[in-house]
């Protein structure tokens, strides 16, 4: 398997979703919209729950309106991510794996990216983030190294800064969205926001 | 460097300090764990109004407090437990919070322990009781914390709160059989939740198979008519009717009776979704998203 690459769009929205619910187990689906290669590049993520995760019904409701929105935008899913509510536990649970399971039916490079709770701080030198790949039917814990964040340092200044403002409750997940169907799961205006973000710190270069 | 101050939350909204401890009461009522808004709110009260507020001040205090553990400021959940120190030295609540600071600062031995001595005191003291639960559960001991919890409904069987908590380590176990159970405890006692209703359904179509999905989709049904601005209900409402018109062992009446629920609920969800979508770009891709989901599970389902 190729190189993992994830988008400062991406990671952002990750590290929003575990912060904004430190005492939830959260969840979420990672997009690509670059083809099939050897490597994979994730480009955007959809944050879907933060409430039971375990069952199905939203589960599957939320895969399935993820999957239609990805076919109209030329986008495909290619992994999974989760954060734990417990601090000290970063393993997959038994619902992750099956989600990840399922997808990687689709796609066969699929990862499954663990949220690191301890290594959540600001200051974190590397992206806080324990990651799987499936080989011979089993996830298994994948080298560290093996996933770029291009430019970590702005990226991360990036998400210290949205988590600082108002701007953080811009972050809408599937869950959010079940309460109140007027706020977007696709987070556009978030999207939109982080962009700006970047280009301001890529000015600078 | 000049330090710009920050806008106060009442110059920021424009509202009084009556607002301000009316909205924190609300909350407490409401059991909300919106902790930073709390925090917000109850430190400039605290800060500048307290001599206004009364008694209500020490209440204040105690939810102040447990928000700030939430939020790591331990500076003003610590200035907060002092004043509730000073006014309830011997109490078994102010005690409670003592040891819920030490959970937050990991140090689970010394708050068992306090927790232990409010127990040798007081055996019927449910606070305490049910913070030596949430250690276990902090600590990743779930069996554990399940079996306490056990313990702990076979003598307070009208705890409702601990229902709950049991339903959620059963779902986090995948044990729904035992979920559902609590569930029900918690449907009889308050029939009139739409909430309980809808996670009763959500656990029975998990479960799967003919009898749990006909089950869920009465209780999605169930949630709904106690709240039609459900949607989870609603969507759950349309996928279990859908699965059941969808399975080849039921009659011809059964099939058709779950089509016509399945076309009901398509219908309200792509009107909530059209109301909601109107006028907003964002909401575009959630309503054709929606519709094109409709239509393709329609197809599967004839």
């Amino acid at each position: 398997m190729g190189e993992v690459e994830l988008s400062c769009v991406a990671y952002v929205k990750m590290y929003l979703h575990a912060s904004l619910f430190p005492h939830c187990s959260v969840n979420g689906l990672l997009l690509s919209s670059s083809p099939a290669g050897a490597d994979v590049c994730i480009t955007d993520c959809v944050p879907l729950l933060h409430s039971h995760l375990p069952l199905a019904p939203i589960t599957q409701l939320a895969l399935t309106q993820v999957d239609v929105w990805c076919a109209q935008t030329d986008q495909r899913i290619v992994g999974y991510y989760q954060a734990n509510a417990s601090v000290l536990d970063c393993s997959p649970t038994p619902s992750a794996l099956k989600i990840a399971d399922r997808i990687s039916d689709q796609c066969s490079q699929a990862v499954l990216l663990m949220m690191d709770n301890t290594k959540m701080s600001v200051e974190c030198r590397v992206p806080p983030i324990v990651m799987y790949e499936r080989r011979d039917s089993r996830w298994t814990l994948k080298d560290k190294q093996m996933i770029m964040l291009r430019q970590w340092e702005e990226t991360r200044s990036i998400a210290s800064q949205l988590l600082d403002s108002r701007d953080r409750t811009l972050l809408v997940d599937f869950d959010t969205h079940l309460d109140d169907i007027t706020k977007d799961w696709t987070n556009q205006k978030l999207n939109a926001k982080i962009a700006e973000l970047a280009s301001t710190a890529n000015g600078r270069l | 460097m000049t330090k710009i101050k920050m806008a106060s939350v009442s110059e920021l909204y424009d509202v009084t300090w009556e607002e301000m401890r009316d909205k924190l009461r609300k909350w407490r009522e409401e059991n909300y764990r919106n902790s930073e808004q709390i925090v917000d709110v109850g430190e400039e009260l605290i800060n500048e109004h307290a001599s206004k507020l009364g008694d209500d001040i020490w209440i204040i205090y105690e939810q102040v407090m447990i928000a700030a553990l939430d939020c790591s400021r331990d500076d003003l959940a610590l200035s907060c437990l002092q004043e509730l120190k000073r006014q309830f030295p011997d109490s078994h609540r102010v005690k409670r919070l003592v040891g819920m600071r030490l959970e937050a600062l990991e140090r689970y031995e010394d708050a068992n322990k306090l927790y232990d001595s409010i127990l040798q005191d007081d055996p019927t003291n449910t606070a305490a009781r049910k913070r030596k639960i949430a250690i276990l559960k902090a600590q990743g001991k779930s069996t554990e914390a399940i079996r306490e919890l056990n313990e702990y409904l076979e003598q307070f069987v009208g705890d409702l709160e601990a229902w709950h908590e049991l339903s959620e380590l059963y779902i986090n176990e995948h044990d729904y059989a035992k979920a559902a159970f609590c569930l029900e405890e918690l449907m009889m006692t308050n029939p009139h939740n739409h909430l309980y209703c809808e996670q009763y359904a959500e656990v029975k179509y998990t479960q799967g198979g003919l009898e749990n999905l006909e089950l869920s989709r009465k209780y999605f049904a169930q949630a709904l008519k106690l709240n039609n601005r459900n949607m989870r209900a609603l969507f759950g409402l349309y996928m279990s009717a859908s699965h059941i018109a969808a399975s080849p062992k039921v009659s011809a009446k059964v099939k058709k009776d779950n089509v016509k629920y399945a076309a009901w609920a398509a219908t309200q969800i792509n009107r909530a979704y059209q109301l909601a979508g109107r006028g907003t770009k964002e909401a575009k891709y959630s309503v054709k998203a929606v519709e094109e989901m409709l239509e393709s599970m329609q197809i599967a389902m004839s």
